[in-house]
């Protein structure tokens, strides 16, 4: 398919979003159009800090073997630009779906101690500060990297390297605000103090993910002749490690809310758990835990190149699955999935895809300019 | 672009550029005459006097457990509310010290990280014995030790079966299945070497036990093969195992409703903590053992500063579980949980919280200075405060949160006799005593491991195809 | 047969073995083995080798740890001694998660440990000829060794070509190995050294394990549970002055159920009337303590000629007299109560409900011997 004939697709699909979007907003009021569109800003922002992520721990821990591969994830954490108004724009939902920030929240006796933390105004200032410093991290760290294909200075690296542990504060700070704010506060009696992770565990994964689809796309058209097994088995093991990791996050706070029985945890998962979302339970599950555990076991799996772009589709499609089975149950008792949603996922992959379309032209296809490229290319397991 | 020819100057800023992981000229011949030759040598003096010293200590705490065997619990200072103190404490704190040895093994085998090779098996044995000296507590600190057989699930007359959705009950399970997993891989990793020790040594009761021990392993290919195999497997296993075992003792206390106790995030942070708290006593036993063991061209300054980077880093990941659950306790509005907290920083026991943040998230953060990574005494100084926070954080979950928990009426402070405090001593004393031993009856270095990584050690990529 | 097993060639350097192996393998003058001090990288793809199947077996007992596992708890917990536990259901898996992971792990770890060593590379094993070798020094050092072996049988082994080709490949020495003289495996003196072993062993461990078991609980400190610093009955006990730990009830101590009746004489117990209501249960239960306490002297059936007034000298009294069938219930009550001539009391044998249903069981008995004619309707 032709370049043009793409753009002219993806924009299409994307104004077709928008209309069903607005739609939603006519046809079923504030909570379902906030709901879906905090759940995709919610899945895209995993994506994209995961990729930052993934850009911060190479340059932390000096690794090499992952500097050709680098410039796809710099090229997805771009996407952060336009999810920062997307985020700022998810505001409008606190009055829809956030019981926490409404104004009767200071009558209740639980929530009146917390009222000001929930509210607006505070609420708005996390999320515009957390917003700020991922643009931060994305300008130190990225547009370095994509200046150093220029001008092939080892001061970047240098750079790089000693942003590094600020990167990672900033990114669990993130992470953190986006669980505990946007996930945590739906239910907003509820706590876990475990929720960053948790939500860590899931952009890990879908940055991962969503940098070995990249990779295989520019593969397949013949761009990054140069990755081997080697590289691509690397990507397979770090998805493989933390989809087990995922697992034992996701079933140890279910177990000890489980364990302990306490209404004001159980409340949680009572309706997560309970009747059509029950279903929605075990699937994210199987989907997130057991199929790409069990694909990615055998060790010529973890570089198999057709393997790895079913199973990081499935785990991008799981992990969206995850936040949807997070969010919508407070919207009803009911499964709630039909065209607003359809209309919604038109919205935003066609969006998504159209940024990332121009962000992989982003620089070259490798930090050519990195000092450690060449030991990058030459490694072996 | 051209991605492949892009000029970039040839001398890299020393910054930049990586540290060898060896120093000075090693072939595998050298590496085991080095290393292999002090099974066999008598040890120097200063030697004798440290087991002298672990030992005397050794013997202290055991002659305390069996007083308390003799007389009873009672002699602790474990009371009401307080019903748990410092045996769960050594048990947890000494389990989290293993697993830092399982992790430089397992884990940094899995991730290709050719700079475990020279510590691995001296961490891997710190693991075992952390595991003994961990496994002692939980033994000791039942009323009725002589029944804690009842513990497994044996066909018994009482008709009845110990108690499965208890988290007790999966400590006992993970806990053993650490140790003999652990090892197994200890034991499979020491084959090859002991196969060399085998060889090197003359007639005697050493030639016996190495030949029994080594199994007769003779380095044919086809078994090579097969160990390799095994070897990647029982890594992964172990890596699950470093996740799993700490994460069920934190539920110990997890699963609990004490306020304090119920926090979701102990999972992981048990396991950082216990990864944190290992690494730190690797670190001071690997400075202790270079010097005295002449091992400074393999254990090099590089490998003490990534560890040092290592304990940095979780340094970090504590203060981020730190702040998480005191951003929760206030969140959680739950004024039985904001009441614990403030105990764990103001109050009777405010000292020890006060001492848990200090060792535990400000003093290492020394190490992001290059001149403390690269020296002695910052090191040590940093490692003995990880050992002591992490020790007292332990304190801080139980003891604090014990003693003022829900009914006003039941609170009451603890105090720690001087019985708890001999055994806690005494468990130091048995650990540091198996760590002596091991460095002199054993290879300290994976020789084998260290041989196969060396420069010139496998063929290069083409040559088999030439 | 050729008596030599196996002609080892000694190089000095992975990369010189890796070189000679595919020109010697080409020759067909024997198996291939080779014999390093670490594992080679590619070499056993060169020797022809196929992949180790031990994944595969770790992975199937993993999964029949994790089935064992939960199968075990489950039928554990809810099927053969079902108990609810912290208000959970008895079939509630979330709390068999943990253990089923370790087990799980354990299964796999020794799967593929002691798959490893036993199974397939059939270790411990001291016989190999290599480990007799003068080279075994070097190849656990740093030498590296190729070995041209005899093929079963050993048919067709031409040790000297073997020893050309290896020195023609670069290697720097050549030894010769010779085959082990084989010995039967299996003699009568094995056998009956290691059946007397076994039954020494039982033996010994057997009487450990009766020692143990009858010594452990009486030993110190298991002891410390029954010496306990209370007093035991038939015990002297220092803290009375009479020096007994059991003493009698302070004077006036009334037990339960055991008031002072509140009469002297029977006949004063007249006035007392029967609570009990005449019901089935009331008369058995009267007919039991009547055939427990009563019988040996009034008889079964209430006369009083029962097979010991004989020996007693005394004449129990007949109970289907009129002066008797003319006591008021209390009085009867009473006699119980009080004893009468040479009965003794019974108050403390029978308790008061028991009293009352004997006095119903003995009216019973008193119309059965006076029965009128509407009674038989």
């Amino acid at each position: 398919m032709s370049a043009d004939r793409t753009a002219a697709l993806l924009w299409s699909a994307t104004l077709l979003g928008a209309a069903a979007a607005a739609a939603t907003y006519l046809v079923y009021g504030g909570p379902r159009f906030w709901a879906n569109w905090l759940l995709w800003f919610i899945f895209l922002l995993s994506i994209a800090l995961g990729a930052l992520f993934l850009v911060a721990l190479e340059h932390l821990v000096a690794a090499r073997w992952s500097v050709p591969l680098r410039r796809i994830a710099e090229r997805i954490s771009s996407l952060l630009l336009p999810l920062a108004a997307v985020g700022v724009l998810a505001l409008g939902s606190l009055p829809a779906l956030y019981p926490g920030s409404r104004p009767e929240a200071a009558a209740d006796p639980v929530l009146a101690g917390k009222a000001s933390w929930l509210g607006l105004p505070f609420f708005s200032v996390r999320v515009v500060a957390c917003a700020a410093l991922g643009l931060l991290a994305l300008a130190v760290l990225v547009r370095g990297s994509l200046k150093q294909d220029r001008d092939p200075d080892p001061r970047y690296t240098i750079r790089a390297r000693r942003f590094a542990p600020v990167g990672m504060a900033i990114f669990a700070l993130s992470i953190s605000q986006a669980a505990f704010d946007w996930i945590g506060a739906l239910e907003p009696k509820w706590y876990s103090d475990v929720i960053g992770v948790y939500l860590f565990a899931g952009a890990f994964l879908s940055g991962l993910a969503a940098t070995v689809l990249a990779v295989l796309y520019l593969m397949g058209r013949q761009r990054l002749q140069q990755i081997r097994f080697d590289h691509v088995y690397n990507l397979g093991a770090w998805l493989f490690a933390f989809t087990v990791f995922w697992g034992y996050i996701a079933f140890a706070q279910y177990l000890l809310m489980w364990y302990g029985n306490l209404p004001e945890e159980v409340v949680w998962y009572l309706p997560r758990t309970g009747g059509a979302w029950l279903p929605v339970a075990i699937l994210v599950f199987v989907l997130q835990f057991l199929i790409p555990f069990f694909a990615l076991i055998p060790m010529d799996a973890k570089g198999d190149l057709k393997r790895l772009r079913w199973v990081a589709l499935v785990v991008l499609a799981a992990h969206w699955l995850d936040i949807y089975w997070l969010i919508f149950p407070v919207l009803g008792r009911s499964l709630v999935f039909s065209w607003p949603e359809l209309g919604f996922a038109l919205l935003f992959i066609g969006g998504t895809l159209l940024c990332l379309r121009r962000a992989m032209e982003l620089g070259e296809d490798m930090p050519v300019g990195d000092p450690f490229l060449k030991e990058g290319l030459e490694f072996r397991l | 672009m051209n991605p492949e020819g892009a000029p970039f100057p040839l001398d890299l800023p020393e910054v930049l550029r990586t540290r060898p992981l060896t120093v000075g000229e090693v072939t595998p011949g050298r590496l085991d005459d080095h290393i292999l030759a002090f099974p066999a040598r008598v040890p120097p003096r200063k030697w004798f006097i440290a087991l002298a010293c672990t030992a005397s200590l050794m013997t202290l705490g055991l002659a305390l457990v069996g007083y308390t065997f003799y007389m009873g619990i009672g002699v602790w200072g474990n009371n009401s509310p307080v019903f748990w103190a410092f045996g769960i404490i050594n048990f947890v704190f000494w389990i989290g010290i293993g697993h830092a040895g399982t992790l430089i093994s397992a884990i940094l085998f899995l991730f290709r990280k050719r700079w475990r090779n020279a510590i691995s098996r001296f961490a891997e044995a710190m693991t075992i014995f952390a595991v003994m000296v961990a496994g002692m507590f939980p033994l000791i600190h039942v009323g009725r030790p002589w029944l804690a057989y009842w513990l497994f699930p044996y066909p018994n007359q009482r008709g009845i079966w110990p108690n499965f959705r208890s988290p007790l009950l999966w400590d006992v399970f993970a806990v053993s299945t650490y140790f003999s997993v652990s090892l197994l891989f200890w034991y499979l990793g020491l084959l090859p070497d002991l196969a060399s020790l085998r060889e090197r040594t003359g007639r005697g009761v050493r030639k016996f036990a190495y030949t029994i021990l080594s199994c007769g392993w003779t380095g044919a290919t086809s078994h090579w093969r097969h160990y390799e195999k095994a070897y990647v497997l029982l890594a992964g296993l172990a890596t699950g195992l470093v996740l799993s075992v700490h994460s069920v003792v934190s539920f110990d206390f997890a699963s609990s409703i004490v306020p304090g106790w119920h926090m979701t995030i102990f999972p992981p942070y048990f396991v950082v903590g216990a990864i944190f708290a290992g690494f730190a006593i690797v670190l001071m036993s690997l400075i202790v053992a270079r010097e005295t063991m002449d091992l400074k061209h393999l254990i090099t300054d590089f490998h003490l500063e990534v560890m040092n980077k290592v304990i940095l880093g979780m340094s970090c990941l504590m203060g981020y579980a730190y702040v998480a659950e005191g951003f929760t306790a206030w969140y959680s509005m739950n004024p039985f949980i904001q009441h614990t907290f403030l105990q764990y920083v103001w109050g009777h026991y405010g000292w020890s919280g006060c001492l848990t943040i200090t060792c535990n998230v400000l003093l290492p953060q020394l190490m992001w200075f290059r001149k403390c990574r690269r020296s002695y005494p910052w090191m040590f100084l940093v490692a003995i405060a990880v050992t002591v926070g992490m020790w007292m954080e332990r304190f801080v979950i139980i003891v604090v949160s014990l003693h003022h928990d829900y009914l006003p009426s039941a609170w009451h402070n603890y105090r720690p006799t001087l019985v708890d405090l001999g055994i806690l001593a005494g468990s130091f004393g048995i650990f540091f005593t198996l760590v002596l031993l091991f460095a002199r009856l054993l290879p300290m270095i994976a020789t084998s491991e260290m041989k196969a990584d060396l420069p010139g050690a496998q063929p290069r990529h083409g040559a088999i195809h030439e | 047969m050729s008596e030599t097993f196996a002609v080892l060639g000694l190089f000095d350097n992975a990369e010189a073995l890796v070189k000679a192996v595919p020109g010697l393998k080409a020759l067909r003058l024997g198996r291939l083995e080779a014999y390093t001090p670490y594992p080679v990288h590619g070499l056993d793809d060169l020797l022809g080798r196929r992949r180790s199947p031990l994944a595969g077996m770790v992975l199937v007992m993993g999964i029949l740890g994790a089935l064992t596992a939960l199968g075990f708890q489950l039928w554990v917990a809810a099927v053969d001694y079902p108990l609810v536990t912290g208000g959970k259901a008895p079939t509630s898996w979330q709390a068999f998660v943990p253990i089923m992971f370790e087990v799980t792990v354990l299964f796999a770890s020794f799967t593929a440990g002691l798959g490893m060593l036993h199974l397939l590379n059939r270790l411990p094993f001291f016989g190999h000829p290599v480990l007799q070798s003068k080279a075994i020094r070097g190849i656990t050092r740093d030498r590296f060794a190729l070995a041209l072996e005899a093929d079963e049988g050993g048919a067709g082994f031409d040790p000297a070509a073997a020893q050309a080709a290896l020195e023609t490949a670069g290697a720097l020495e050549i030894e010769w190995l010779p085959a082990p003289a084989r010995e039967p495996f299996l003699t009568a003196v094995f056998i009956q050294r290691s059946l007397a072993g076994i039954a020494v062993a039982c033996l010994v461990s057997g009487l450990i394990m009766y020692g143990s078991v009858q010594m452990m609980p009486v030993a110190l400190p298991m002891r410390h549970m029954l010496d306990q610093p209370r007093v035991d009955p038939q015990q002297p006990s220092s803290f009375f002055k009479d020096g007994h730990s059991m003493q009698l009830p302070v004077a006036g101590t009334v037990a339960r159920g055991f008031l002072p009746p509140g009469f002297t004489t029977p006949e004063e117990a007249g006035r007392l009337v029967n609570p009990l209501p005449r019901t089935p249960a009331v008369m058995a239960r009267g007919r039991a303590a009547y055939q427990t306490h009563c019988v040996v002297c009034h008889d079964p059936l209430g006369t009083g000629l029962p097979s010991l007034s004989a020996a007693y000298g005394a004449k129990p009294a007949n109970l289907h007299t009129d002066a008797i069938r003319g006591y008021p219930d209390g009085q009867i009550y009473g006699t119980i109560v009080l004893g009468k001539n040479a009965m003794p009391s019974y108050a403390a044998d029978l308790s008061e409900d028991d009293r009352w249903a004997v006095v119903h069981y003995v009216r019973a008995l008193q119309r059965a011997q006076n029965a009128k004619a509407e009674d038989f309707q």
